[in-house]
């Protein structure tokens, strides 16, 4: 319900219920005082009655007297002259009124009757009266074939009584209406008798029309000898009866007077009519009024509510403040400066959450809507995503701090910002401006880039400091690179990274080198999975000893058959776990395989030498030397029975904990050696200053060995010197008979490569160590 | 109002009295304790003549004031009655009674002519021009008859004692009710009896009369 309507119905429901209750109050009281005054009145009137119909009734006696005492009557009556008598009661009824004169003898006979001629001798009905009328003249209202009549009853006397003459006078309609014009009486009275078990009949009616004792008799009420408030026919009468003056023989004879409630209220119809009107105007006009002022009141209101409702769904702009004076007015300027301070504040807000606070240049996150709007609007057949990061900037933060740094970003921003007409220039990240360019292809984003490394390439100058920022930039392009703003961001950064690491400052993505590619987390995944349910297995390469000819080594190979890929190369996912920390549970899992199947082996007589891998991440683990000691005691197996391989570049550096770690390894009386020995920048003079025992010949300088005088002179080269540096030689990749034959005449120690055997699981592998017959010799000789 | 006639009786006995005569005394009252004049006593006696026995008389009522005096008198068959006016005003005696009709106009100072009433009856004279005029022609062969007095008493002396029948009449006895009567017996010692008589309204009375 609306605001107007409830205020409407507010203030007419109050004045609608304020009449009905006043109303009601007046009519009760009105009613109320109308029963009192009709009690009263009835009262009254029920004596006035009596005291009209004896006062009556006395002077129709005195009548009758006179008329008793008329000589010539008294003679006739005394003489018995019957028809005499007869007409001369007929003469004098008709004086007095009366509808039936009787001559009573005083036995009680009736012996003249003017109603029935000739007289049948029957008894007086009513001898009571007659009793009575001796002492005086009797009369009483009596009921008779239906109707009312006083009948009055005097002696004869002649001079004594010798009879009774009864006079029948009717108490008709006429008389009581009569009545009731010569006094004041109620406007209904009736005269009632009782036909029988209390069953009230009127006989006769003065005025009105009601049915007053037939209501009484149905509604089972007796005669109400006081006053009492009876419905009939719907209307209401305060009734009242009193009782004539009877015979006893007589059945009871009574006047109920009525005094009708509706006719006392008629005149106040009118009254309560004009009221009527009165409360129909005012409730006009009151409903007028109110829905007047509940407009002006609530149409402001609904007013401000639309308005609020668009600021709701962020539309600022409201309409014209609302006319008038009011305090509805005052609260609509209050809101509608309280709106435009919202959306004044929203709009920096919302700046601020897109916008870079240093440049004043949008953020990533708007860069990245930026990009989403300009593909999804489509019509771009292309588009490229350049991310410029400056390479010194940590070294900037670090040595002159970051307001320095702030200043040299907004300088950076300043400069890239003409190129924001082409698309969107923006701060992806603290070191990392992302500009966005539209239908732009790969040549085109490459001669932007140019561009803007000359722009950014001249040194920030504040004071006299002139700072290099060395930009680099990474190119990522729609669509080839990525349909998606997120994803174009993203590769675009790992190209800038690529960009950094070169010397090349400008780089395009290249999937095939990012190593960020989502489906290595997979991999690193599935690789803890393997490890928890040893999945992997270790293959192991025989390493032939040239001067015994015998296996007297191996070299553990990891190997790991994915159940979706197949077998993953090693170099990927050894690459994977190291770069992702899994590597320490790698080496840890090959170690303890490695080390128990070296005490298998030599439980059945195989004494060899374990070859396991070492990564440069395993050399910063404290703990690595404990570990294994632990292993090998825990299998019972001579740490002379492993050997460690680690790659140049894991030692290079040679960070103190590594060192340290490969001391305490050496320690042990483990042997240590390096693998990949030659392509890397070690020399003999570095080596010299680790525990190292055995050096392995990189596989480039083994696989040509067989005709290329070069690499026979080097590879003879570090045979001796290794072996003059108290190393083993080990040479890696042999592949051909010339090569292992070259090997074993310049005395390398031993050989492992595709010519002697591949990396065998350990029970293929160990097949070959009950091998003696190496006959390298022949073999060259044979092919 | 209901006709109840109410009378106690007393007899007393006087044992020392003589066999020979005895005395009646009768008081008769209203039932209000007023005395009742003018009833009219009557008594019998199987095989007795009495002392009524005598020679025919003539009575005069006297109309004076617009009144019959007396109210009630006794008469022995074959007695006669004379209507005297002692008003200045005419009266209109008339009787209609069955014991004897007959029909008065009197001019002051006049009397009418003797009217002999030879039939035990009573006869109610009035006066056609006055209505409250009325009196009693109290007409009897009885042995023994007396008028109450005033004060309500009727005695009876010398009576031979037996057994008597007793009869009371007034005027103002309600019509069809016959008056009081018994037997009583008579010996030395003299009988007082009270009779209580209802009566109608005196009829002398007319004011009253056409009056509630």
């Amino acid at each position: 319900m609306s605001f107007r309507l409830r205020l409407s119905v507010l203030f007419v429901a109050t004045l609608v219920a304020v009449q009905i209750f006043t109303a009601l109050l007046v009519y009760t009281v009105a009613r109320r005082a109308l029963i009192t005054e009709g009690e009263r009145q009835l009262t009254a009137g029920a004596a006035a009655v009596a005291r009209q119909l004896d006062d009556i009734s006395s002077r129709v006696a005195d009548n009758v007297q006179v008329l008793a005492l008329d000589y010539a009557l008294r003679a006739a009556i005394a003489q018995r002259d019957q028809s005499t008598v007869l007409s001369a009661l007929r003469n004098h009824g008709r004086r007095i009124g009366a509808e039936r004169m009787l001559l009573i003898g005083l036995d009680g006979s009736i012996r003249s009757d003017t109603a029935s001629v000739p007289a049948d001798g029957q008894s007086f009905p009513f001898p009571d009266l007659a009793d009575a009328a001796l002492d005086r003249p009797a009369a009483a209202v009596v009921a008779m074939d239906g109707k009312a009549y006083w009948m009055i009853v005097v002696p004869v006397y002649a001079p004594e009584p010798i009879a009774l003459i009864a006079a029948g006078i009717p108490v008709d309609n006429p008389l009581l209406v009569r009545l009731q014009q010569l006094s004041a009486l109620p406007n209904t009275i009736e005269l009632v008798t009782d036909t029988g078990k209390g069953h009230w009949t009127d006989i006769a009616r003065g005025g009105g029309d009601v049915a007053l004792a037939a209501a009484l008799t149905a509604a089972g009420n007796s005669l109400p000898l006081s006053p009492m408030l009876v419905h009939v026919d719907g209307r209401e009468y305060v009734a009242l009866a009193t009782r004539l003056r009877e015979s006893q023989r007589s059945a009871p004879v009574a006047a109920v007077l009525g005094y009708s409630l509706d006719d006392a209220l008629k005149p106040y119809r009118s009254v309560a009519l004009a009221w009527a009107s009165l409360l129909a105007l005012g409730l006009a006009a009151g409903l007028i009024g109110a829905m007047l002022i509940a407009r002006s009141v609530a149409q402001p209101i609904e007013a401000l509510a639309a308005t609020v409702h668009r600021v709701e769904s962020g539309d600022y702009t409201v309409s014209q403040p609302m006319r008038g004076h009011g305090e509805i007015s005052q609260l609509a300027s209050a809101f509608t400066n309280m709106t435009h301070a919202i959306g004044e504040r929203e709009e920096r807000i919302r700046h601020q959450a897109l916008h870079d606070a240093v440049t004043g240049l949008p953020n990533r996150k708007a860069a990245e809507t930026a990009i989403h709007d300009a593909l999804a609007g489509g019509g771009n057949a292309s588009g490229a995503l350049l991310m410029v990061g400056l390479a010194r900037l940590p070294e900037i933060i670090q040595t002159m701090g970051h307001s320095i740094c702030d200043h040299v970003m907004h300088d950076a921003g300043t400069k890239l910002r003409p190129f924001a007409a082409r698309g969107f220039v923006a701060r992806a990240t603290d070191a990392q401006f992302s500009v966005w360019l539209d239908g732009t292809g790969k040549t085109d984003a490459i001669a932007v880039a140019f561009r803007i490394l000359d722009a950014l390439g001249v040194p920030y100058q504040e004071a006299d400091l002139s700072i290099d920022t060395a930009p680099a930039i990474g190119i990522a392009l729609y669509p080839q690179h990525g349909s998606e703003a997120s994803v174009l961001l993203r590769r675009a950064e790992v190209a800038l990274i690529a960009a950094l690491d070169s010397a090349d400052p400008v780089a395009v993505y290249d999937p095939t080198t990012d190593p960020h590619r989502p489906e290595r987390l997979t991999l690193m995944t599935d690789l803890r999975e393997a490890l928890d349910r040893n999945d992997l297995r270790l293959h192991y390469q025989p390493k032939l000893n040239l001067r015994d000819r015998r296996i007297d080594s191996v070299e553990a190979l990891v190997r790991w058959n994915h159940p979706q890929r197949g077998s993953v190369p090693p170099e990927t996912f050894v690459a994977l776990a190291e770069k992702t920390g899994n590597i320490r549970r790698l080496t840890r899992w090959v170690l303890a395989s490695s080390i128990a199947q070296a005490q298998e082996w030599a439980a059945r007589g195989h004494m060899l030498r374990v070859a396991v891998n070492l990564s440069a991440r395993d050399l910063d683990d404290a703990e690595l030397p404990r570990r294994i000691g632990d292993l090998l005691s825990l299998h019972g197996v001579s740490p002379r029975s492993i050997v460690l391989e680690l790659t140049e570049s894991a030692v290079m550096g040679e960070p103190e904990i590594a060192v340290q770690v490969l001391k305490r390894l050496a320690d042990l009386g483990i042997d240590l050696a390096i693998d990949d020995f030659g392509v890397g920048q070690s020399s003999f003079a570095y080596l010299r200053r680790l525990p190292v025992r055995e050096i392995k010949i990189d596989r480039l300088f083994t696989q040509r060995l067989g005709e290329d005088p070069a690499d026979r002179t080097l590879v003879r080269s570090i045979v001796e010197l290794g072996h003059r540096l108290g190393y083993r030689v080990t040479a890696e990749g042999v592949e051909t008979r010339a090569s292992i034959e070259y090997l074993r005449e310049i005395g390398c120690d031993h050989a492992q490569g595709f010519y002697i055997a591949r990396a065998l699981p350990a029970e293929a592998a160990e097949r070959l160590f009950t091998r003696t017959e190496w006959d390298l010799t022949r073999a060259g000789t044979s092919s | 109002m209901t006709c109840h006639l109410q009378f106690v009786v007393w007899v007393l006995l006087a044992v020392a009295a003589p066999a020979s005569a005895g005395a009646l005394s009768i008081r008769l009252d209203d039932g209000h304790g007023h005395p009742v004049a003018d009833a009219v006593v009557t008594l019998r006696k199987e095989g007795e003549a009495g002392p009524s026995q005598r020679a025919a008389m003539t009575k005069i009522i006297d109309q004076r004031d617009e009144t019959f005096i007396p109210y009630v008198e006794i008469f022995r068959p074959g007695d006669q009655v004379v209507f005297r006016n002692s008003d200045r005003t005419r009266h209109h005696v008339y009787s209609f009674a069955p014991a004897k009709t007959f029909e008065f106009v009197i001019v002051p100072g006049a009397s009418s002519p003797p009217v002999t009433l030879d039939h035990v009856g009573e006869i109610s004279v009035g006066c056609n021009i006055h209505d409250q005029m009325i009196t009693h022609l109290y007409v009897s062969d009885a042995p023994w008859i007396s008028r109450s007095s005033n004060d309500g008493r009727v005695d009876f002396e010398q009576l031979p004692t037996g057994s008597y029948q007793l009869e009371v009449w007034h005027p103002q006895l309600r019509p069809g009710r016959a008056g009081p009567h018994q037997d009583v017996a008579v010996d030395d010692a003299p009988v007082n009896v009270t009779y209580s008589l209802s009566l109608l309204p005196d009829p002398r009375q007319t004011g009253d009369r056409a009056r509630y």
